[in-house]
C-alpha cells in the first residue's frame, strides 16, 4: 500500500467535481439555446458519475476503498418549457418556441455543491501531504 | 600432592584454568561471543538490504514512504552500532597488544 | 541481536492502519456526489488489534522487517495487512439519491487521522533518534 494509492482517489474524485462544474456551466450557458447542430433545443447534460472499488491495497478484503469516476455524460430528455412566440424564428408551425430544460436554479445549486466538494477533496490532497512529509521525517 | 609409602605421586590441582582456545564442546546457545558478533553483522546485512528495497520501490515509483524512512533510519542505526562495535574490539586489541607479557 | 522493540513495531503497524484509513476515507470524499453510495471507515482499535495478533504481523514485502531485522519474503511494494476490513459506516441519512456520505464528519475525520498519523510518526522518531543517540555515545 502507498500514498500514492489515496492521491489517485482524491485526484478522480477532483476531476469528477471539475467535470460537473463544467457541465453545470455548460448548461447555465446554453440555458436560452433553442437551435442546436443535433435539431432542436440544447438538452441539459447529466454526469453519471460510479463508485469503483479500489482493490489492490487490501487483497482478499471483502470491501475496499473507492474511487469515483464519471462513467458517462448523459442528456436529459425531459421536454423543456414551451413559449408561444410565433415570430421566432425556430417557431414550431404551431408557434411555441421549445426552450432548453435548464433550470437556472438548479444549475447554480449543483455548481456551489461541487464547488465545495472540489475543496473537500483538495483537503483531502493536502491533508495527505503532510502526512507523507511528517513519515519521511522519521529519516531525518 | 599425595605420599603414599614409598612414591610420591605429584597431581597438580586442577585450579580451574582453561585453554585459550575455545572449548571443543558447543557452547549454550546465544552464549558465544562469536556468535553474537556474527548475528550483529548478519542483521546488519538485512538492515541494509532491506532499506535499499524499500528505496528502490520509493524510486520506480509508488513505494510506502513511512517504510522507506523506517527502514533507511533502521539501516542507519544498525551500520552505527555496528562501527562502535568494531571501535571498541580494534580498542581492546590494541589495549591488549599494549600490555607486557 | 534485537534492537527494536515492540513498542516501535506497534508504531510501525499504527501508520501503515492510519494510511488505510486516509484512503479509506478519501474514497468517501471522492464519491460525495455518487448516488445511492454508502461511506466506508475503519474501526481503528479493531484493525490495529487484528494486525498485532493476526500472526507474525506478517508483511508480504520482502523489504520490510519483523522486530529483528529479519526480511520477510514476497513481492516489493505491497504491504498486506492482515485482518483489516473496511467496514460500512453509519453515515448521515440518505439524500434523495441515495448517497449517505456526511461530508463535515469525514472532514473531521480526516483530520484526526492525519494528526494520529503525525503523533505516531512523531514517536518513531524520536524513539530511533534515543536509540541512535545512544549508540554514538551523545555524539550526533
Amino acid at each position: 500500500m502507498d500514498f500514492f494509492s489515496a492521491l489517485r482517489i482524491s485526484g478522480g474524485g477532483l476531476s469528477v467535481e471539475r467535470t460537473r462544474v463544467n457541465l453545470a456551466t455548460s448548461n447555465l450557458a446554453n440555458a436560452e439555446t433553442t437551435r442546436t447542430a443535433a435539431g432542436g433545443p440544447y438538452k441539459r447534460l447529466d454526469p453519471i458519475i460510479e463508485a469503483v472499488p479500489f482493490n489492490d491495497l487490501l487483497p482478499g478484503s471483502p470491501n475496499a476503498p473507492s474511487a469515483a469516476v464519471v462513467s458517462s455524460i448523459a442528456a436529459d430528455n425531459t421536454p423543456g418549457r414551451r413559449v408561444y412566440s410565433p415570430g421566432h424564428p425556430d417557431a414550431d408551425p404551431e408557434g411555441f418556441v421549445t426552450f432548453p430544460n435548464v433550470n437556472p436554479i438548479h444549475e447554480v445549486v449543483n455548481l456551489m455543491s461541487a464547488s465545495r466538494a472540489y475543496e473537500a477533496n483538495s483537503t483531502a490532497v493536502e491533508t495527505l501531504k503532510s502526512m507523507a512529509l511528517r513519515g519521511l521525517d522519521i529519516s531525518r | 600432592m599425595r605420599i603414599d609409602g614409598g612414591s610420591i605421586d605429584l597431581h597438580i590441582k586442577d585450579t580451574g584454568i582453561r585453554d585459550i582456545a575455545p572449548p571443543a564442546d558447543k557452547p549454550a546457545a546465544g552464549a558465544s561471543f562469536a556468535a553474537t558478533l556474527g548475528d550483529a553483522v548478519g542483521s546488519l546485512e538485512k538492515m541494509q538490504t532491506a532499506a535499499d528495497k524499500e528505496v528502490d520501490a520509493v524510486a520506480m515509483g509508488g513505494g510506502n514512504l513511512h517504510e522507506m524512512a523506517l527502514a533507511l533510519e533502521k539501516a542507519d542505526i544498525g551500520m552505527r552500532l555496528a562501527m562502535k562495535v568494531r571501535n571498541k574490539l580494534v580498542e581492546a586489541y590494541q589495549e591488549i597488544m599494549r600490555m607486557g607479557v | 541481536m534485537k534492537l527494536f522493540d515492540g513498542t516501535l513495531t506497534r508504531v510501525e503497524r499504527s501508520l501503515d492502519v492510519r494510511l488505510l484509513r486516509h484512503t479509506v476515507l478519501a474514497g468517501n470524499v471522492a464519491n460525495l456526489d455518487t448516488p445511492g453510495y454508502k461511506p466506508k471507515d475503519i474501526d481503528f482499535a479493531s484493525a490495529m488489534s487484528a494486525v498485532m495478533n493476526g500472526g507474525e504481523m506478517a508483511r508480504s514485502d520482502g523489504g520490510h522487517l519483523d522486530a529483528e531485522g529479519n526480511a520477510a519474503g514476497g513481492a516489493a511494494g505491497q504491504s498486506n495487512l492482515p485482518g483489516l476490513r473496511v467496514i460500512e459506516s453509519g453515515g448521515a441519512s440518505p439524500s434523495i439519491d441515495g448517497n449517505a456520505v456526511d461530508l463535515d464528519r469525514t472532514m473531521a475525520s480526516l483530520a484526526e487521522n492525519a494528526i494520529q498519523y503525525g503523533a505516531s510518526a512523531k514517536a518513531a522518531t524520536k524513539k530511533l533518534g534515543i536509540l541512535r543517540y545512544a549508540i554514538s555515545e551523545g555524539n550526533g
